[in-house]
Protein backbone atom coordinates (compact mmCIF):
# COMPACT_ATOMS: atom_id res chain seq x y z
CA UNK A 1 0.00 0.00 0.00
CA UNK A 2 3.14 2.20 0.40
CA UNK A 3 3.61 4.50 -2.63
CA UNK A 4 6.47 6.99 -2.48
CA UNK A 5 5.52 9.05 -4.97
CA UNK A 6 4.22 12.45 -4.47
CA UNK A 7 1.93 14.59 -6.69
CA UNK A 8 4.93 17.39 -7.08
CA UNK A 9 6.75 14.37 -9.65
CA UNK A 10 4.65 15.09 -12.40
CA UNK A 11 5.41 17.60 -14.97
CA UNK A 12 3.56 20.77 -15.12
CA UNK A 13 1.61 19.74 -18.87
CA UNK A 14 0.63 16.39 -16.51
CA UNK A 15 -0.49 18.67 -13.86
CA UNK A 16 -2.93 20.40 -15.88
CA UNK A 17 -3.78 17.10 -17.53
CA UNK A 18 -4.55 15.63 -13.94
CA UNK A 19 -6.38 18.81 -12.53
CA UNK A 20 -8.94 18.30 -15.57
CA UNK A 21 -8.77 14.94 -15.13
CA UNK A 22 -9.76 14.94 -10.96
CA UNK A 23 -12.22 17.92 -12.04
CA UNK A 24 -14.39 15.34 -14.71
CA UNK A 25 -13.65 12.12 -11.76
CA UNK A 26 -14.84 14.56 -9.05
CA UNK A 27 -12.78 13.42 -6.62
CA UNK A 28 -11.43 16.78 -5.10
CA UNK A 29 -12.91 18.87 -2.35
CA UNK A 30 -15.09 21.41 -2.59
CA UNK A 31 -12.75 24.59 -2.67
CA UNK A 32 -10.15 22.81 -5.44
CA UNK A 33 -13.25 21.65 -7.47
CA UNK A 34 -14.45 25.59 -7.66
CA UNK A 35 -11.07 27.02 -8.54
CA UNK A 36 -10.69 24.38 -11.55
CA UNK A 37 -13.91 24.73 -12.66
CA UNK A 38 -13.52 29.06 -12.75
CA UNK A 39 -9.98 27.81 -14.15
CA UNK A 40 -11.88 26.26 -17.04
CA UNK A 41 -14.22 29.25 -17.73
CA UNK A 42 -11.10 31.36 -18.09
CA UNK A 43 -8.62 28.84 -19.84
CA UNK A 44 -9.41 27.68 -22.42
CA UNK A 45 -6.81 25.40 -23.10
CA UNK A 46 -7.65 23.67 -19.50
CA UNK A 47 -11.52 23.73 -20.94
CA UNK A 48 -10.44 21.61 -23.36
CA UNK A 49 -8.36 19.60 -21.47
CA UNK A 50 -11.77 18.93 -18.78
CA UNK A 51 -13.63 18.24 -22.77
CA UNK A 52 -10.97 15.45 -23.44
CA UNK A 53 -11.54 13.62 -20.21
CA UNK A 54 -15.22 14.09 -20.42
CA UNK A 55 -15.12 11.92 -23.67
CA UNK A 56 -12.18 10.12 -22.14
CA UNK A 57 -14.24 8.73 -19.78
CA UNK A 58 -17.76 8.77 -20.84
CA UNK A 59 -18.17 5.36 -22.02
CA UNK A 60 -18.28 4.71 -17.70
CA UNK A 61 -22.20 6.12 -18.33
CA UNK A 62 -23.50 2.69 -19.21
CA UNK A 63 -22.78 2.03 -15.71
CA UNK A 64 -25.61 4.09 -14.82
CA UNK A 65 -28.98 2.16 -14.29
CA UNK A 66 -32.47 3.92 -15.22
CA UNK A 67 -34.19 5.10 -12.50
CA UNK A 68 -38.14 6.12 -12.44
CA UNK A 69 -38.30 9.72 -12.71
CA UNK A 70 -41.33 11.51 -11.80
CA UNK A 71 -42.66 13.75 -13.88
CA UNK A 72 -41.14 17.55 -12.60
CA UNK A 73 -42.03 19.38 -15.86
CA UNK A 74 -44.29 21.48 -14.34
CA UNK A 75 -42.16 22.92 -11.78
CA UNK A 76 -39.59 22.93 -13.87
CA UNK A 77 -41.22 24.78 -16.42
CA UNK A 78 -42.72 26.86 -13.82
CA UNK A 79 -39.02 28.04 -12.62
CA UNK A 80 -38.03 28.33 -16.27
CA UNK A 81 -40.21 29.86 -18.54
CA UNK A 82 -41.03 32.72 -16.86
CA UNK A 83 -37.77 34.38 -17.05
CA UNK A 84 -37.68 33.43 -20.54
CA UNK A 85 -40.37 35.53 -21.20
CA UNK A 86 -38.59 38.93 -19.90
CA UNK A 87 -39.32 41.25 -22.32
CA UNK A 88 -37.49 42.50 -24.40
CA UNK A 89 -35.11 39.41 -25.04
CA UNK A 90 -36.90 37.75 -28.10
CA UNK A 91 -34.93 39.24 -31.18
CA UNK A 92 -35.14 37.62 -35.01
CA UNK A 93 -33.33 34.95 -35.58
CA UNK A 94 -30.29 35.78 -37.94
CA UNK A 95 -28.67 33.51 -40.75
CA UNK A 96 -25.58 32.97 -38.82
CA UNK A 97 -27.06 30.63 -36.20
CA UNK A 98 -28.12 27.55 -38.82
CA UNK A 99 -24.49 26.34 -37.53
CA UNK A 100 -25.54 24.93 -34.33
CA UNK A 101 -29.29 24.27 -35.56
CA UNK A 102 -27.81 22.04 -37.50
CA UNK A 103 -25.13 20.48 -34.93
CA UNK A 104 -27.58 20.27 -32.15
CA UNK A 105 -30.54 18.63 -34.44
CA UNK A 106 -27.64 16.57 -35.91
CA UNK A 107 -26.55 15.39 -32.13
CA UNK A 108 -29.75 14.63 -31.18
CA UNK A 109 -30.18 12.01 -32.89
CA UNK A 110 -32.10 9.15 -30.87
CA UNK A 111 -35.67 9.80 -32.17
CA UNK A 112 -35.35 10.13 -35.91
CA UNK A 113 -36.81 13.00 -37.55
CA UNK A 114 -39.28 13.97 -35.51
CA UNK A 115 -37.08 14.91 -32.39
CA UNK A 116 -34.52 15.89 -34.68
CA UNK A 117 -36.50 18.85 -36.06
CA UNK A 118 -38.02 19.45 -33.06
CA UNK A 119 -35.18 20.11 -31.62
CA UNK A 120 -33.82 22.23 -34.35
CA UNK A 121 -36.91 23.93 -33.75
CA UNK A 122 -35.61 24.21 -29.95
CA UNK A 123 -32.33 25.33 -31.24
CA UNK A 124 -33.52 28.33 -33.36
CA UNK A 125 -35.91 29.38 -30.03
CA UNK A 126 -33.12 28.88 -27.48
CA UNK A 127 -30.28 30.72 -30.04
CA UNK A 128 -33.43 33.42 -30.25
CA UNK A 129 -33.41 33.87 -26.46
CA UNK A 130 -30.06 33.37 -25.45
CA UNK A 131 -28.33 35.29 -28.26
CA UNK A 132 -27.38 38.50 -28.70
CA UNK A 133 -29.88 39.99 -30.90
CA UNK A 134 -27.91 43.19 -33.04
CA UNK A 135 -28.20 45.84 -32.23
CA UNK A 136 -26.50 44.40 -28.71
CA UNK A 137 -29.10 45.54 -25.50
CA UNK A 138 -27.80 48.03 -23.11
CA UNK A 139 -25.31 46.40 -20.35
CA UNK A 140 -27.62 46.40 -16.18
CA UNK A 141 -26.18 47.34 -13.42
CA UNK A 142 -27.46 47.83 -10.19
CA UNK A 143 -25.55 48.43 -6.93
CA UNK A 144 -26.39 46.15 -3.73
CA UNK A 145 -25.60 48.17 -0.69
CA UNK A 146 -26.80 46.85 3.04
CA UNK A 147 -28.67 49.75 4.99
CA UNK A 148 -25.07 50.12 7.39
CA UNK A 149 -23.31 50.24 4.41
CA UNK A 150 -20.61 47.12 5.40
CA UNK A 151 -21.02 45.48 2.32
CA UNK A 152 -21.94 46.56 -1.55
CA UNK A 153 -21.96 44.09 -4.27
CA UNK A 154 -22.05 46.09 -8.04
CA UNK A 155 -23.82 43.91 -10.11
CA UNK A 156 -23.12 44.24 -13.87
CA UNK A 157 -24.97 41.93 -16.65
CA UNK A 158 -23.26 41.90 -20.43
CA UNK A 159 -26.15 40.87 -22.83
CA UNK A 160 -23.38 39.82 -25.17
CA UNK A 161 -22.29 36.89 -23.20
CA UNK A 162 -25.39 36.51 -20.86
CA UNK A 163 -23.13 36.69 -18.27
CA UNK A 164 -23.81 38.92 -14.64
CA UNK A 165 -20.62 39.40 -12.75
CA UNK A 166 -21.61 40.21 -8.99
CA UNK A 167 -17.89 42.05 -7.70
CA UNK A 168 -18.35 42.12 -3.83
CA UNK A 169 -16.54 46.09 -3.26
CA UNK A 170 -17.34 46.32 0.33
CA UNK A 171 -17.08 44.10 2.71
CA UNK A 172 -15.92 40.10 3.51
CA UNK A 173 -17.10 36.98 2.89
CA UNK A 174 -20.15 35.43 4.38
CA UNK A 175 -19.36 34.18 8.06
CA UNK A 176 -18.04 30.70 8.33
CA UNK A 177 -21.08 28.26 7.57
CA UNK A 178 -23.14 30.50 5.42
CA UNK A 179 -23.07 31.80 2.00
CA UNK A 180 -24.18 34.93 0.13
CA UNK A 181 -26.87 34.22 -1.94
CA UNK A 182 -28.20 36.21 -4.91
CA UNK A 183 -32.15 36.07 -5.92
CA UNK A 184 -33.83 37.53 -9.01
CA UNK A 185 -37.29 38.78 -8.72
CA UNK A 186 -39.34 39.24 -11.57
CA UNK A 187 -42.61 41.13 -12.04
CA UNK A 188 -44.77 37.90 -10.27
CA UNK A 189 -42.47 38.76 -7.24
CA UNK A 190 -41.27 35.05 -6.73
CA UNK A 191 -37.76 35.07 -5.60
CA UNK A 192 -35.51 32.77 -7.98
CA UNK A 193 -31.83 32.14 -6.67
CA UNK A 194 -28.83 32.74 -9.28
CA UNK A 195 -26.31 31.52 -7.15
CA UNK A 196 -24.10 31.99 -4.34
CA UNK A 197 -21.80 34.58 -3.99
CA UNK A 198 -18.40 33.06 -2.60
CA UNK A 199 -16.18 34.53 -4.52
CA UNK A 200 -14.97 38.45 -4.46
CA UNK A 201 -16.14 38.37 -8.47
CA UNK A 202 -18.86 35.57 -9.08
CA UNK A 203 -20.10 35.01 -12.99
CA UNK A 204 -23.28 34.07 -13.33
CA UNK A 205 -24.76 33.00 -16.67
CA UNK A 206 -28.54 34.14 -16.88
CA UNK A 207 -31.01 36.24 -18.31
CA UNK A 208 -32.12 39.63 -17.52
CA UNK A 209 -34.60 42.82 -18.68
CA UNK A 210 -34.38 45.82 -17.06
CA UNK A 211 -36.75 46.69 -14.20
CA UNK A 212 -36.07 43.17 -12.67
CA UNK A 213 -34.96 43.54 -9.16
CA UNK A 214 -31.65 41.34 -7.35
CA UNK A 215 -31.20 41.00 -4.19
CA UNK A 216 -28.51 38.84 -2.08
CA UNK A 217 -29.76 37.14 1.41
CA UNK A 218 -27.82 35.73 4.56
CA UNK A 219 -27.91 31.91 4.14
CA UNK A 220 -26.55 28.55 5.66
CA UNK A 221 -23.57 27.36 3.50
CA UNK A 222 -24.49 26.28 0.34
CA UNK A 223 -27.48 27.92 -0.51
CA UNK A 224 -31.40 28.45 1.25
CA UNK A 225 -32.38 24.95 1.30
CA UNK A 226 -36.01 26.31 0.73
CA UNK A 227 -37.09 27.71 -3.18
CA UNK A 228 -37.06 31.03 -1.76
CA UNK A 229 -34.23 32.98 1.01
CA UNK A 230 -34.44 31.93 4.51
CA UNK A 231 -32.11 34.08 5.78
CA UNK A 232 -32.31 37.66 5.98
CA UNK A 233 -32.04 40.03 2.58
CA UNK A 234 -29.17 41.91 3.36
CA UNK A 235 -29.49 44.28 0.43
CA UNK A 236 -32.25 44.27 -2.83
CA UNK A 237 -32.05 46.79 -5.74
CA UNK A 238 -33.68 46.82 -9.42
CA UNK A 239 -31.12 46.29 -12.06
CA UNK A 240 -30.77 49.41 -15.01
CA UNK A 241 -29.36 50.37 -17.86
CA UNK A 242 -26.11 51.91 -17.19
CA UNK A 243 -25.48 55.09 -17.96
CA UNK B 1 -43.21 32.30 -36.91
CA UNK B 2 -41.33 33.23 -33.85
CA UNK B 3 -44.48 32.08 -31.61
CA UNK B 4 -44.70 28.66 -33.81
CA UNK B 5 -41.09 27.63 -32.88
CA UNK B 6 -41.44 29.22 -29.10
CA UNK B 7 -44.57 26.63 -29.13
CA UNK B 8 -42.65 23.75 -30.81
CA UNK B 9 -39.69 24.07 -28.67
CA UNK B 10 -41.57 23.77 -25.41
CA UNK B 11 -42.34 20.40 -27.14
CA UNK B 12 -38.96 19.70 -27.74
CA UNK B 13 -38.31 20.51 -24.34
CA UNK B 14 -40.48 18.14 -22.75
CA UNK B 15 -39.00 15.56 -25.51
CA UNK B 16 -35.69 15.87 -24.16
CA UNK B 17 -37.36 15.11 -20.45
CA UNK B 18 -39.27 11.82 -21.23
CA UNK B 19 -36.51 10.68 -23.16
CA UNK B 20 -33.48 11.44 -20.67
CA UNK B 21 -34.87 11.90 -17.30
CA UNK B 22 -34.54 7.87 -16.01
CA UNK B 23 -31.10 8.01 -17.12
CA UNK B 24 -30.12 10.93 -15.56
CA UNK B 25 -32.50 10.16 -12.45
CA UNK B 26 -30.20 6.93 -12.76
CA UNK B 27 -27.04 8.64 -12.40
CA UNK B 28 -28.46 10.97 -9.86
CA UNK B 29 -29.99 8.31 -7.33
CA UNK B 30 -26.51 6.68 -7.62
CA UNK B 31 -24.79 9.31 -6.68
CA UNK B 32 -26.92 11.41 -4.15
CA UNK B 33 -29.32 8.44 -2.89
CA UNK B 34 -31.71 10.68 -1.10
CA UNK B 35 -35.38 10.19 -2.84
CA UNK B 36 -36.08 14.20 -2.31
CA UNK B 37 -32.39 15.33 -3.42
CA UNK B 38 -32.31 13.50 -5.87
CA UNK B 39 -35.70 15.30 -7.70
CA UNK B 40 -34.58 18.57 -6.57
CA UNK B 41 -31.43 17.98 -8.33
CA UNK B 42 -33.43 16.83 -11.45
CA UNK B 43 -35.15 19.96 -11.42
CA UNK B 44 -31.49 21.89 -11.43
CA UNK B 45 -30.18 19.55 -14.14
CA UNK B 46 -33.33 20.67 -16.32
CA UNK B 47 -32.98 24.28 -15.91
CA UNK B 48 -29.16 23.96 -16.59
CA UNK B 49 -29.95 21.94 -19.82
CA UNK B 50 -32.28 24.91 -21.19
CA UNK B 51 -29.80 27.63 -20.09
CA UNK B 52 -27.21 25.83 -21.56
CA UNK B 53 -28.63 24.01 -25.19
CA UNK B 54 -26.57 26.82 -26.68
CA UNK B 55 -23.50 25.54 -25.25
CA UNK B 56 -24.13 21.70 -26.71
CA UNK B 57 -21.32 20.75 -29.63
CA UNK B 58 -22.49 17.62 -31.69
CA UNK B 59 -18.76 17.72 -32.77
CA UNK B 60 -17.57 16.90 -29.39
CA UNK B 61 -19.62 14.18 -28.52
CA UNK B 62 -23.27 12.48 -27.82
CA UNK B 63 -26.34 14.50 -26.41
CA UNK B 64 -27.13 11.87 -23.99
CA UNK B 65 -22.97 12.50 -22.37
CA UNK B 66 -23.32 15.72 -22.72
CA UNK B 67 -26.52 15.98 -20.44
CA UNK B 68 -24.83 12.72 -18.06
CA UNK B 69 -21.76 15.64 -17.64
CA UNK B 70 -24.47 17.99 -16.11
CA UNK B 71 -26.18 16.10 -14.32
CA UNK B 72 -22.77 14.45 -12.49
CA UNK B 73 -21.57 17.94 -12.16
CA UNK B 74 -24.82 18.84 -10.36
CA UNK B 75 -24.29 16.06 -8.03
CA UNK B 76 -20.84 16.39 -7.43
CA UNK B 77 -21.27 19.85 -6.09
CA UNK B 78 -23.95 18.24 -3.91
CA UNK B 79 -22.14 15.89 -2.90
CA UNK B 80 -18.77 17.87 -1.83
CA UNK B 81 -21.14 20.81 -0.62
CA UNK B 82 -22.43 18.27 2.51
CA UNK B 83 -20.96 18.39 5.52
CA UNK B 84 -19.51 15.24 5.51
CA UNK B 85 -17.31 16.67 2.75
CA UNK B 86 -15.14 18.96 4.98
CA UNK B 87 -13.74 15.73 6.10
CA UNK B 88 -15.21 15.13 10.02
CA UNK B 89 -17.22 12.36 10.35
CA UNK B 90 -16.64 9.93 7.00
CA UNK B 91 -17.27 6.73 9.08
CA UNK B 92 -20.66 8.21 10.20
CA UNK B 93 -23.40 6.54 8.55
CA UNK B 94 -24.90 9.01 5.59
CA UNK B 95 -28.46 10.82 6.86
CA UNK B 96 -30.19 9.41 4.54
CA UNK B 97 -29.30 6.41 4.36
CA UNK B 98 -28.82 5.12 7.85
CA UNK B 99 -27.97 1.54 7.12
CA UNK B 100 -26.28 1.75 4.00
CA UNK B 101 -22.42 1.81 3.51
CA UNK B 102 -22.23 4.05 0.94
CA UNK B 103 -19.40 1.81 -0.53
CA UNK B 104 -20.96 -1.31 -0.59
CA UNK B 105 -21.48 -0.85 -4.69
CA UNK B 106 -17.86 -0.43 -5.18
CA UNK B 107 -17.75 -2.32 -8.20
CA UNK B 108 -15.48 -5.74 -7.47
CA UNK B 109 -12.40 -6.00 -8.96
CA UNK B 110 -12.12 -7.31 -12.10
CA UNK B 111 -14.39 -6.51 -15.02
CA UNK B 112 -17.14 -4.86 -13.06
CA UNK B 113 -20.80 -5.27 -13.56
CA UNK B 114 -20.67 -2.17 -16.11
CA UNK B 115 -18.65 -4.27 -18.82
CA UNK B 116 -21.64 -6.60 -19.44
CA UNK B 117 -23.51 -3.41 -20.02
CA UNK B 118 -20.64 -1.95 -21.87
CA UNK B 119 -20.94 -2.39 -26.00
CA UNK B 120 -18.98 -0.78 -28.91
CA UNK B 121 -15.51 -0.16 -29.62
CA UNK B 122 -14.90 2.98 -27.47
CA UNK B 123 -16.75 1.04 -24.48
CA UNK B 124 -14.36 -2.13 -25.31
CA UNK B 125 -11.28 0.02 -25.35
CA UNK B 126 -12.15 1.46 -22.27
CA UNK B 127 -12.38 -1.40 -20.42
CA UNK B 128 -9.27 -2.59 -22.22
CA UNK B 129 -7.40 -0.16 -20.42
CA UNK B 130 -8.96 -0.44 -16.95
CA UNK B 131 -7.72 -4.15 -17.55
CA UNK B 132 -4.30 -2.75 -17.63
CA UNK B 133 -4.50 -1.20 -14.44
CA UNK B 134 -4.60 -3.28 -10.96
CA UNK B 135 -7.86 -4.13 -10.10
CA UNK B 136 -7.76 -1.81 -7.13
CA UNK B 137 -6.94 0.83 -8.81
CA UNK B 138 -9.26 0.42 -11.52
CA UNK B 139 -12.69 0.28 -8.92
CA UNK B 140 -11.45 3.29 -7.23
CA UNK B 141 -11.03 5.16 -10.52
CA UNK B 142 -14.99 3.67 -11.62
CA UNK B 143 -15.76 4.21 -8.47
CA UNK B 144 -15.20 8.03 -7.93
CA UNK B 145 -16.98 8.18 -11.26
CA UNK B 146 -20.23 6.57 -10.95
CA UNK B 147 -20.62 7.25 -7.05
CA UNK B 148 -18.81 10.84 -6.72
CA UNK B 149 -16.78 9.68 -4.16
CA UNK B 150 -14.28 12.14 -2.95
CA UNK B 151 -10.69 11.31 -2.17
CA UNK B 152 -11.24 11.34 1.34
CA UNK B 153 -13.84 8.54 0.92
CA UNK B 154 -11.50 6.87 -1.01
CA UNK B 155 -8.78 6.94 1.35
CA UNK B 156 -10.71 5.59 4.26
CA UNK B 157 -12.38 2.85 1.83
CA UNK B 158 -9.41 1.42 0.65
CA UNK B 159 -7.44 2.39 4.28
CA UNK B 160 -4.55 4.27 2.71
CA UNK B 161 -3.45 8.00 3.72
CA UNK B 162 -5.37 10.77 1.63
CA UNK B 163 -2.22 11.71 -0.40
CA UNK B 164 -1.65 8.08 -1.45
CA UNK B 165 -4.68 7.55 -2.85
CA UNK B 166 -4.58 10.31 -4.70
CA UNK B 167 -1.13 9.55 -6.27
CA UNK B 168 -2.85 6.23 -6.73
CA UNK B 169 -5.98 7.44 -8.90
CA UNK B 170 -3.49 10.13 -10.82
CA UNK B 171 -0.99 7.55 -12.13
CA UNK B 172 -4.18 5.53 -12.67
CA UNK B 173 -5.39 7.94 -14.80
CA UNK B 174 -2.73 8.60 -16.87
CA UNK B 175 -1.93 5.15 -17.42
CA UNK B 176 -5.54 5.09 -18.81
CA UNK B 177 -5.27 8.70 -20.93
CA UNK B 178 -1.83 6.61 -22.41
CA UNK B 179 -3.61 3.65 -23.29
CA UNK B 180 -6.75 5.39 -24.64
CA UNK B 181 -4.88 7.39 -26.64
CA UNK B 182 -2.75 5.25 -28.34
Amino acid sequence: MSDPTHPDDFGLEEQDDLLAAEYVLGTQPAAERRAARERAEVDGAFAARVSAWEERLSPLNAGYDEAPAPDLLPQIEARLFDDVAAPGMAAPASPARGGLLGRLAGGFGWRGGALASALAAAVVFLAVVFWPPAPAPAVLQADLTTEEADLQFTARWDPVDGQLAMTRVTGEPAPEGQDYELWLIGEDGVPRSLGLLREPVTQLATVLAPGVTLAISLEPEGGSPEPAPTGPVLAAAAISESS
Amino acid sequence: MLHGVARQDRAAFREVYRHSAPKLAGVLTRMLGDKAEVEDALQEVFIRVWQRAAQFDAARGAPMGWLITIARNAALDRLRARPQARGVSFAAPRRDQPDADPLDDVPAPGPGPEAAVLAGSDARRIMDCFDELDADRAAAVRGAYLQGMSYQQLAERYAVPLNTIRTWLRRSLLRLKECLDR
